[in-house]
């Protein structure tokens, strides 16, 4: 009663102003609430009371607050009913395994000055000496959990084919491809062991973007990590230790890998057994700090034996490097790597590229507009005999424009200009309208 | 008798707290967002950034034998507002698109678990081993902990999420 007289005095000593707050529609309706639901608490309480006469009132306010004391589905005692589970609960355990699939597709249109062969560039970049529409890939990725420490992820692509219809017995139209298949068992973040056929994490765009479209900024990947290049593997095929440590707001990661390398044809991974008997391997780190949030540092070393189908067979060695700013406002990526060849003839090259790009999402139109710029290289010297004819030495210039027409779907639009060694400029528009499912 | 006094007192006691909240002091301590979870996470207290690792999927062990499984509000909810805007530092969009690319990078089996209610959370981070929810600091529900950032509770000053 003394809280009674207590709020009585109160809300007649309150200004005139926050009376009035109180009593308009807004705080009377927000009062009423309140009393229905003090109402229902205090129904709530009362059975409680009858059911276990010893409980005590409710804790003061603590970090746990007071539990109810009969658990779902159990009994507390013979007398007592049975408590109904809430229904939620029914369908919060994890249910094993656990498939989940998502789809990624896009459809591109291209045109540019180019007649004849593009000069190595990578089927994706779209350099043809057609203008037209294209099939982009439909890309199909399913992940499963099949316990709460073991995880299953895939990636399924379909490419539409240059060459349908032709050879015998005929091309289909599009190549089928297990792009990533990977069994993961996580002990904890510390430490998470896998094997598989991966994107080989060598550098930041082989990881992150993958067959999906939709994910990356521009329509195509840099030329250096482009699908159905040479310059990096883009694939490897074996197993991978992995896992993130705080280390003092650094939060550093690592990744370190066995496999088989590359095949005999130097855009594939060996899927099907080492053809050389001399594994690759693979260490690769970074760091993401705590202080700049969006901030990603790292770099990563690779090792393999090349026996290539034609050419001279070499050691392989890659170095690279990366800086990235994942937020939008500006977004940056940065990559830098060098394959260095030591072919068994004591010839030693090196080949250098990297790429720079930036982009922005402004800030009217509901935040849809994001353009962007990227500049490239590759550089390939004449002394790498495998690379020469695999890997095209250009410097290239991208600008454009996405359009997020839909949270899932986007259309961008950019030009490209490149200029190659020893051969004319290529100049083309693209556009790309891509999303996930 | 000795309840109708309680429930006279109790009215009271709403009427006195009702008051002050109408002025804008108030108005914002009532609008913390709390981080919950079940007793028996080993976790008493996060810094703002461990907690950002945990949203974004970079730590998803409470201790080796407990998995985080993330529960986040619906689109619309104040809770997820907040969530997104004070940690995640993402529109709505971005934040999908986030999640997705997390999947999609095997970094992830799934993303956060949607619910659609304060009550929908609190029954699910009850049930859940290692869940962790977000709830308006009004509306605790019994039975759960209630984690300190930067070793604060909501409604505290400085307690960050508001």
């Amino acid at each position: 009663m003394k809280f009674a007289v207590l709020a009585v005095v109160l809300i007649w000593t309150m200004p005139p102003a926050a009376r009035a707050q109180a009593s308009d529609p807004a705080t009377q309706e927000l009062i009423q609430k309140l009393l229905t639901r003090i109402d229902s608490l205090e129904k709530r309480v009362a059975e409680l009371e009858k059911v276990s006469p010893t409980a005590k009132g409710p804790a003061p306010a603590a970090v746990v607050a007071a539990a109810p004391s009969p658990q779902p589905g159990g009994h507390t005692n013979h007398d007592q009913a049975p408590v109904p589970e809430p229904p939620a609960a029914e369908t919060a355990q994890p249910v094993y395994p656990s498939l989940k699939i998502a789809g990624f597709s896009d459809l591109d249109f291209s045109a540019t000055n180019l007649h004849g062969p593009n000069g190595g560039f990578g089927a994706q970049t779209l350099l043809d000496p057609h203008s037209g529409f294209e099939e982009g890939q439909f890309v199909l990725h399913l992940s499963s959990a099949l316990s709460p420490k073991v995880t299953v992820f895939s990636e399924l692509s379909l490419t539409a084919r240059s060459d349908a219809g032709t050879g015998t017995p005929a091309a289909p139209g599009f190549s089928p491809e297990v792009e990533r298949i990977i069994l993961r068992y996580d002990v904890n973040d510390y430490f998470k062991l896998s094997v598989g056929r991966y994107h080989t994490p060598i550098n930041y765009w082989n990881t992150a973007f993958h067959h999906g479209q939709w994910l990356q900024t521009t329509i195509s990947r840099p030329e250096m990590t482009q699908f159905g290049g040479s310059f990096i593997p883009v694939h490897f095929l074996g197993a991978l230790a992995e896992g993130a440590v705080p280390a003092g707001g650094l939060n550093f990661n690592y990744q370190v890998g066995l496999g088989n390398g590359r095949g005999q044809v130097l855009s594939r991974a060996g899927d099907f057994s080492d053809i050389n008997n001399a594994r690759a391997w693979l260490a690769n780190v970074f760091i993401k700090p705590d202080a700049l949030y969006g901030l990603q540092a790292g770099g990563s070393v690779y090792r393999d034996e090349l026996s290539p189908l034609t050419g001279a067979p070499a050691r392989e060695w890659i170095q690279s490097a990366h800086l990235i700013w994942q937020k939008e406002t500006p977004e940056f990526l940065g990559e830098f790597a060098n394959v260095t060849h030591n072919f068994f003839n004591g010839v030693t090259s090196h080949s250098q590229a990297f790429y720079l790009q930036t982009a922005y999402r402004l800030p009217w139109f509901n935040k849809q507009w994001k353009p962007y710029y990227r500049f490239e290289q590759i550089h390939v010297p004449n002394s790498d005999v495998l690379f020469r004819s695999l890997v095209p030495t250009f410097s290239g210039s991208t600008v454009g424009v996405r359009y997020d027409f839909t949270t899932f779907a986007a259309f961008k639009l950019e030009y490209r200009n490149y200029q190659r060694r020893g051969l004319p400029p290529i100049n083309g528009i693209f556009s790309q309208t891509s999303f996930t499912f | 008798m000795r309840a109708d006094a309680m429930r006279i007192s109790r009215r009271a006691i709403l009427w006195a707290s009702i008051a002050p909240a109408a002025l804008p002091l108030g108005a914002a301590n009532s609008a913390d967002v709390a981080i919950v979870v079940r007793p028996d996470v080993p976790v008493e207290n996060l810094s703002f950034s461990e907690l950002r690792r945990l949203m974004l999927g970079d730590r998803q062990f409470w201790s080796s034998n407990l998995k985080v499984t993330l529960l986040v509000r619906a689109p619309g909810a104040r809770e997820r507002e907040v969530v997104l805007k004070t940690i995640y530092q993402m529109s709505e969009a971005q934040f999908r698109q986030y999640w997705i690319a997390k999947v999609f990078r095997a970094e992830a089996a799934s993303g956060p678990r949607i619910v659609y209610s304060n009550e929908m959370a609190a029954e699910l981070a009850a049930a859940i081993p290692g869940a962790v929810a977000f709830v308006e600091a009004g509306q605790i529900p019994p039975g759960l902990k209630v984690l300190k950032i930067n070793g604060l509770l909501p409604n505290q000053s400085g307690y960050p999420l508001h």
